[in-house]
């Protein structure tokens, strides 16, 4: 199995997420599987603008040339990717949400019906499993979850993917390998 | 009343957020006295800072977005993380959103506009509410008869804000409307818009041919 993690801790000198991180991958490589980390903050990844280009101009490339193009071959030569963030006013960190954005050009702009609803068509064959790794904030609630996870469950279908797991770093490292082992 | 348009579309003031918008703000300033500021995200992402000060000082703030991956743009949540010195401070302004997609049903912004009512509270603004409309990618090749009733309700319901201070519940409605497709509906819909928005686009594009292609693919 082919693992990615995206770190997508904005902060330096924070480093829980990023020590987690490091005991995750080691981990993972040691139960045999290939895994590869990205630190976001140390890229260079610009928002998406909407300009479509990748869908209608250049047909699954971004036109902003920056380090997202790498994130996206990556993510979807993998089968399950761990994206992992800090919340932040309770949701994802900016520096991972805009990754996620540009990652457009790895579906189709046509639409199909799926489950009752409109969703985008696959571009590629195969897309990784998704799961979450986070860190509270010192105000996190169940509400807070309740409604990231809605969003998470929403986006796995829309980036035509699974949903694996969402778990905070307080959790053993041991029960994330777990959960990874199973999705 | 004094209120603050921030528009957070990534395409600035080409945005299909600002075209709903302008007949939003065209209701609201028919009542006399009533002013209106419009920010774009796009003009200050590099002073966001100075933008959250101005949030903080004024009276009612609408913030806009696409969807983008069933949450907002990164961008606009680049914003709302700025305005975290300012959570709970007293004389925050009131807020209310504006969340349109491209997808033709409004059930996909249902778990984004959780997200806004929550960050709403957990600033201590008084929520506004959210206008919520699906169905708006390409609003100027759209036919008009559709795109007047879009316009017609925004701006009746920034009418009615600039007179009563409040979102009105039953345009809301119409506005979210349809909620689901039914299979009829998206049998209508779905080769409409594969065919009109986007196989137009790339066949004068010249791409049409490539359409699948997979270029990131090992």
């Amino acid at each position: 199995m082919k693992y990615l993690v995206l770190n997508g801790n904005p902060y330096r000198d924070r480093k829980e997420m990023d020590q987690y991180i490091d005991r995750l991958f080691a981990g993972i490589k040691s139960a045999g599987h290939q895994v590869q980390a990205f630190v976001l903050r140390d890229m260079k990844i610009k928002p998406c603008t909407g300009c479509f280009n990748c869908w209608v101009k250049n047909p699954g490339n971004c036109i902003i040339q920056d380090d997202a193009n790498e994130v996206a071959r990556q993510y979807i030569a993998s089968d399950h990717v761990i994206l992992a963030s800090p919340l932040i006013m309770g949701f994802l960190s900016s520096l991972l949400k805009n990754t996620m954005d540009r990652n457009i050009p790895l579906v189709h702009p046509h639409l199909e019906e799926l489950d009752g609803e409109v969703h985008h068509k696959k571009r590629y064959d195969k897309y990784p499993v998704i799961s979450f790794l986070l860190e509270k904030e010192s105000f996190t609630d169940a509400e807070d979850i309740a409604i990231a996870t809605g969003i998470f469950q929403r986006e796995a279908i829309n980036v035509r993917s699974s949903l694996g797991f969402v778990r905070f770093i307080e959790t053993p490292v041991e029960e994330v390998l777990h959960a990874i082992n199973i999705h | 009343m004094r209120l603050t348009f921030i528009n957070g579309s990534p395409r600035g003031s080409k945005s299909n957020t600002g075209r709903l918008m302008d007949h939003f703000i065209k209701g609201f300033l028919e009542t006399e006295d009533n002013t209106c500021e419009i920010e774009y995200l796009t003009k200050n992402r590099r002073s966001l800072t100075a933008l959250a000060e101005k949030f903080a000082a004024a009276e009612d703030v609408i913030i806009g977005f696409p969807l983008y991956v069933d949450a907002m743009p990164g961008s606009v949540k680049e914003f709302f993380e700025t305005l975290e010195p300012f959570m709970g401070k007293a004389n925050n302004p009131a807020i209310g959103f504006v969340i349109q997609c491209g997808f033709p049903e409004t059930s996909h912004n249902r778990h984004v506009e959780k997200y806004c009512e929550k960050f709403s509270r957990r600033m201590g603004c008084r929520y506004l509410g959210s206008i919520l409309k699906g169905g708006c990618e390409g609003l100027d090749i759209q036919p008009g008869f559709l795109t007047d009733k879009y316009y017609q309700n925004f701006y009746l319901l920034g009418l009615e804000f600039g007179k009563t201070g409040k979102l009105d519940g039953i345009i809301l409605e119409k506005l979210a409307r349809p909620e689901h497709l039914t299979a009829e509906n998206m049998a209508q819909v779905i080769p409409f818009i594969n065919q009109e928005l986007w196989d137009a686009q790339m066949e004068k594009n010249g791409t049409l041919d490539r359409s699948f292609n997979k270029p990131l693919l090992p």
